[in-house]
């Protein structure tokens, strides 16, 4: 019998390697795109609109933190199934994965992680359903790739704290009922704590003028004098390291994300290819399309691996935190790449919002260097491998 | 109100085109190697079911015959959907049954299920669309039979169904038991399971029993129509162009249209 074609965005048949719930789970978010984010997600970024209805939506359908355990509302899948959901969301739009990568794995993560049990019990059945929104603010305005040099402080007051400080490029900052805010104390120990929207001092400022991620939320955190009790502070973070495992939990959804994207321009590529004719035949019988197409497809298969061994190795608890840079830095710079030559093939139309590659390239820019850039990714890596730092 | 749904497990429609292949021995789509997803309608009729489940209670089963292996995700995500439990009839022939054939092995598995009030299946196969299985099931149960719905509603002691028809719309009222069989409609468009169900599907009932544990009736046996030979029609095209201002092209295009019997 002939062989079948092979599917271009599973030319190494990962499908086999699935179980059931992770197929099942994956077609059903592919499913949700298709219907309720790609036919308008143009528009929204066009617009600079964060699509307000999508968490309630997202929550319903089960993807919020779905890799917390059950008991806290969530979904309780493995960590594969969780990278799919989030490769799926990001074949949508890199601003759709961003949302739910920061609700999930930057704030329903460390209340999780590092929470009281009333914390827990009171915020992650709602941040899992979507009727509460976080943000985490770790970033600011002078304190990117080196968080520990943050301004941020928090200082006793009676039986509580007083919190100031600014916090920079806040995705879902201004939609967030609560925020994760990182904060220094008086002996210079970094700690985490719950700001509600509304708490006096604690204002968000939406950024306007981004090129790239228009369809999500990006803000900055101003906090003057923001009161808070001290049940509000994560009691067992201390440290950079609480929200440095945060970040992990992220990247390692971005890893996956970043599959999704490329994915859908490689698609989007192939398809326009096969159509598209130029001096009488189609673009695709075309050595150089063909040696375009070849490479995406080689690079994205290439991620597609990367992310579904990062995945094995999380669900057997032996994932290491520089796993997870090498495989966010690959991936997301892979992405980038596949969305540009996606771009080039798509010709003039690549530029228009009819077609996603201009879209999804232009979000990569800030997927490249949100959550560690691919420098720092390269210095974290780099000093595993030698044992000398960087960045000392 | 207990319900059946039969689900059919068919090739993916949206299988590539050159994926498309007639086995000859069996004159039947050939299925190794493809996706196998349940019949297009079929999960228009579950949503039905579900949908009525919400409004009276009950309990949702589904019914499905073929290789039980090949079943198990079709079955994990209907109970993924919100069906209760799953009957899953072993039968490695029915993937080559025509709907004559399978009707009567339904039959006797809907009896096996007991007593229910209302049986569900798609108005046609993505793959045959016989369009024959839903009245051979009536007969075979002595229940009422209502075939294309649109919409199935509760009413006193039976069920009000909303029925295309080529004439228009008909307003339908049936006693129970019945057989319907379900037509898409933006009312049943089919839900999307939720992850956590998905996850919790793996602990609702599935009960598998071969076709031989069932009591067929033999007097619901029909002679099966034999397929003398199967052929995908070769894909032509020819294309037409209009001349013109975008008006007398309107034109030429409804001219054209009439000519070809099309409007």
């Amino acid at each position: 019998m002939r062989e079948l074609t092979l599917r271009p965005t599973d030319y190494y048949q990962l499908d086999e390697l699935l179980d059931d719930d992770a197929r099942l789970v994956r077609d059903t978010v592919r499913r949700f795109v298709d219907r309720e984010v790609i036919p308008h997600i143009g528009g929204w970024w066009l617009r600079g609109e964060f699509p307000r209805h999508l968490p309630a939506a997202l929550g319903e359908l089960g993807v919020l933190g779905a890799n917390l355990p059950v008991e806290y509302g969530a979904a309780g899948v493995n960590n594969v199934t969780y990278g799919l959901i989030l490769q799926e969301l990001e074949r949508g739009d890199s601003g759709l994965r961003s949302f739910a990568s920061v609700q999930g794995a930057l704030v329903m993560y460390p209340i999780h992680a590092f929470g009281s049990e009333a914390q827990k019990r009171h915020w992650l059945p709602r941040l899992a359903r979507g009727d509460a929104v976080g943000c985490f603010g770790l970033t600011e305005p002078g304190a990117g790739s080196d968080p520990g040099a943050m301004q941020t402080r928090a200082r006793r007051r009676g039986g509580g704290w007083e919190l100031t400080g600014t916090k920079m490029w806040i995705t879902n900052g201004s939609l967030a009922d609560v925020a994760v805010v990182w904060a220094k104390d008086d002996e210079g120990e970094i700690r985490g704590f719950l700001v509600e929207r509304g708490t006096p001092g604690f204002v968000a400022h939406e950024i306007t003028t981004k090129a790239s991620m228009r369809a999500s939320d990006t803000s900055e955190l101003v906090l003057e004098g923001v009161r808070v009790d001290d049940d509000a502070r994560l009691p067992e973070a201390n440290g950079l390291r609480a929200p440095l495992s945060c970040l992990t939990q992220a990247r390692y959804g971005i890893a996956w994300g970043a599959v999704g994207a490329a994915a859908a321009c490689f698609e989007e590529a192939l398809a326009y290819a096969g159509a598209r004719t130029a001096f009488g035949r189609p673009i695709a019988a075309r050595q150089l399309i063909q040696a375009r197409l070849v490479d995406m497809l080689t690079e994205l298969t290439k991620g597609q691996l990367l992310a579904f061994r990062l995945g094995q190795l999380k669900d057997a608890g032996r994932m290491r935190y520089t796993h997870v840079s090498l495989a966010k830095r690959n991936n997301v710079r892979m992405a980038l790449e596949v969305a540009r030559a996606a771009r080039t093939i798509l010709g003039a139309y690549g530029v228009t919002l009819e077609y996603h590659a201009m879209r999804h390239a232009a979000n990569l820019e800030s997927v490249d260097t949100y959550e560690g850039t691919h420098d720092i990714h390269t210095l974290v890596v780099g000093r595993d491998l030698t044992g000398l730092d960087a960045f000392q | 109100m207990d319900v059946v749904v039969c689900l059919k497990q068919v090739v993916d429609p949206e299988l590539p085109a050159r994926d498309f292949a007639i086995d000859p021995r069996s004159r039947r789509q050939a299925r190794e190697g493809r996706t196998l997803v349940i019949s297009t309608y079929d999960e228009h009729a579950l949503e039905v079911a579900l949908r009525l489940k919400e409004q009276t209670g009950g309990k949702v089963t589904t019914l499905a015959v073929g290789p039980q292996a090949a079943l198990g995700e079709a079955v994990r995500k209907a109970l993924a959907m919100g069906a209760d439990e799953a009957l899953v009839v072993d039968e490695p022939r029915a993937p080559e049954w025509l709907g004559a054939e399978v009707a009567p092995v339904l039959a006797a598995a809907i009896r096996r299920i007991g007593p229910v009030d209302l049986v569900l299946a798609g108005c046609e196969s993505a793959d045959w669309v016989e369009r024959v299985v839903a009245p051979l099931l009536a007969e075979a149960l002595g229940a009422a039979c209502v075939t294309f719905a649109a919409r199935v509603e509760p009413a006193d002691g039976g069920v009000l169904v909303r029925r295309m028809a080529d004439d228009g719309v008909h307003h339908v009222a049936a006693r129970l038991p019945a057989v319907v069989s379900v037509a898409s409609d933006d009312a049943n468009k089919p839900r999307l399971p939720k992850v956590k169900d998905i996850v919790a599907a793996r602990r609702k009932p599935v009960t598998v029993v071969a076709t031989a544990d069932l009591e067929v009736d033999p007097a619901w046996r029909l002679p099966a129509p034999e397929v003398r030979g199967v052929t995908v029609p070769p894909r032509t095209g020819t294309c037409e162009m209009l001349g013109g201002e975008p008006a007398e092209q309107v034109e030429a295009l409804v001219r054209r249209l009439r000519d070809l019997k099309l409007l």
